[in-house]
């Protein structure tokens, strides 16, 4: 079994708040692992150290066995790990093909200029995640909450890295949306997709992962299947209120 | 944004136009009319920067203004023939602008604006000072080798140079380059989000930018026959571009990118004769005079 992600005694300061508390977790390459935890509690934080965005206190950072913590955002990206925000941050007069298309373009300049666009590709991707070929042309700006967070998905799968890290990519989606995300997570998963999610919509995500793992305040309170860790009782009382 | 048939027809037109203007306008209309082809080819060189990033550039005038210089001191000082000096002052421009600008594209919105005003403004308390052999101060170089006769030659010069430019900026714009450039000015975290590396992204659009900035800056100070501080390192040069610009982005009837680079240039000339100049920069412009006046006048009262 290889190891995707490898966090250990990772420490985050923003000045006295400590946001990340010596926190060490595994993903295996292939598993998918929930995240959970209140508000506040440092799961897009994680997500941040992780894609270099935010530099880490202290602890180390390694991607399929590769310290990462010197690297930048793209170079992190490019070593297979991509993530979609919490708030959508589209490219607003970018259309919806266009949006993809930053998320397919290569790091190099000469194959920005030179290399024509895969058109085909960014249909495929926005078809596989729900959008109608009507859509493909429409500007980001247009765009409902939902379809903004299937772009943002989208433009995240577009970066070709296997490890996704999803901040709530379930918030503001009616229920069709869901259960059409949720089909794409399985057959991604099916395919060797690794997975790090956070979601507030606990009943969505309970199918969609192998193992959950719950923080609040930075630190680790439980880690292992979905359902014991929701009924740990430190779990209990931090995150449902309920002693 | 791909071509349709109606764009090349436009286009046609427009080129038919401005390769018969000779024929239809006095010399002195021809001659706003070369100075509108050089403030577009200006405009595009900002436009690459500036309009696509989003980081707005104030120091244009000073890389315009490094071409110029580098050109004229090149052939009156060292008598180098212009079809070298000018590919030098191209070179020169980028070099010169990456050691000083560059550092500058890491500061994040209104500062690399304040940066790049600072700069400019460097430039022409310095260039008086330093080496004044070389630079003949504030008189300026002078009775620079001309490269056309007469003005009718000077706008096919001019005319045939902005086009070139513009649709080199053309054709880089349509790529994906000019996408992500564009999405930077969007939205920088998520184009790194996406995995490019976006201060490469950004040191090429300024690159280009100063490249064009450079040559134009140089053909500009042959057209004119001479350079001084206060014709190039000027707020005014420097208003000007900037409103070619956001005006000619606004013509929407042509392709937009084509519009955002060249038809600044047409709008230019309409400007120029019309009473809104006055009123879309004329508050920045009296601002701005009104205060150089007032250190002039106290310098001199030194
Ligand atoms: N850039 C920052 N500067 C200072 N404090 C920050 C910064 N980013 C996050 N924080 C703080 O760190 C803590 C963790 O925030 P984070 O956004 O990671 O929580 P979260 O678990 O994602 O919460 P939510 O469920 O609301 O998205 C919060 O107290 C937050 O206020
Ligand atoms: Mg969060």
């Amino acid at each position: 079994m290889t190891v995707a992600l490898e966090v250990r005694n990772l420490v985050k300061k923003f000045g006295g708040l400590v946001a990340t508390n010596d926190l060490s977790f595994d993903l295996a390459e292939g598993e998918s692992l929930g995240l959970i935890g209140p508000n506040g509690a440092g799961k897009t934080t994680v997500f941040s150290q992780v894609m270099g965005e935010l530099r880490q206190t202290s602890g180390t950072i390694k991607l399929f066995g590769t310290e990462i913590s010197g690297l930048s955002t793209a170079q992190r990206i490019a070593r297979g790990v991509s993530r979609t925000y919490q708030v959508p941050r589209p490219f607003a007069d970018l259309s919806v093909r266009e949006n993809i298309r930053v998320g397919l373009m290569p790091d190099s300049l000469r194959a920005m200029i030179f290399g024509a666009a895969d058109k085909n590709r960014e249909a495929e991707l926005a078809q596989s995640i729900g959008f109608s070929p009507a859509d493909l042309e429409r500007p980001a700006s247009e765009l409902s909450m939902g379809d903004l967070r299937k772009l943002e998905f989208a433009r995240t799968l577009a970066t070709g890295a296997k490890v996704l890290l999803l901040d709530e990519v379930f918030a503001g989606l009616t229920t069709g949306e869901i259960s059409q995300i949720a089909a794409l997570i399985q057959d991604l998963r099916a395919r060797g997709f690794t997975f790090l999610m956070v979601s507030h919509d606990l009943p969505a995500m309970e199918p969609l992962v192998d193992r959950a793992l719950a923080i609040e305040r930075g630190t680790l309170l439980a880690q292992g299947p979905f359902a014991e860790v929701l009924s740990d009782a430190a779990v209990r009382a931090s995150y449902l209120g309920v002693a | 944004m791909d071509l349709r048939p109606h764009h090349f027809i436009l286009w046609g037109l427009f080129i038919a136009a401005m390769l018969l203007m000779p024929e239809l306008v006095s010399k002195g209309t021809l001659r706003t009319m070369i100075f509108a082809c050089y403030l577009a080819m200006f405009a595009i060189s900002w436009d690459i920067l500036s309009g696509r990033t989003g980081y707005i550039s104030f120091g244009h005038p000073f890389l315009i203004g490094i071409g110029a210089y580098t050109t004229a001191i090149l052939t009156r000082r060292y008598g180098f023939p212009v079809e070298a000096s000018i590919p030098i002052a191209v070179v020169v421009t980028m070099f010169g602008g990456l050691i000083v600008l560059l550092p500058a594209l890491r500061i994040k919105g209104s500062y690399f604006a304040l940066v790049t005003l600072a700069v400019m403004e460097l430039m022409l308390q310095l260039i008086p000072v330093v080496r004044p052999d070389l630079t003949a101060g504030t008189r300026g170089i002078s009775r620079l080798p001309a490269l056309t006769r007469g003005a009718e030659d000077g706008y096919y010069l001019a005319v045939g140079l902005m086009l070139a430019i513009a649709l080199f900026a053309w054709l880089l714009m349509r790529t994906r380059l000019g996408t992500a450039l564009w999405a930077i000015g969007m939205n920088e975290e998520s184009v790194r989000g996406s995995g490019l590396s976006t201060t490469r992204l950004k040191s090429f659009a300024f690159l280009v930018s100063a490249a064009i900035a450079g040559l134009a800056g140089a053909f500009y100070a042959h057209h004119l026959g001479a350079v001084t501080p206060r014709s190039i390192f000027d707020v005014n040069l420097l208003f000007q571009i900037i409103v070619a610009c956001l005006l000619g982005g606004q013509a929407p009837f042509l392709d937009p990118s084509l519009a955002h680079s060249s038809w600044c240039f047409c709008w230019r000339t309409c400007v120029r004769q019309s009473a809104l100049r006055w009123s879309s920069y004329g508050h920045f412009w009296s601002q701005f005079s009104l205060r150089s006046r007032d250190r002039a006048g106290s310098l001199s009262m030194r």
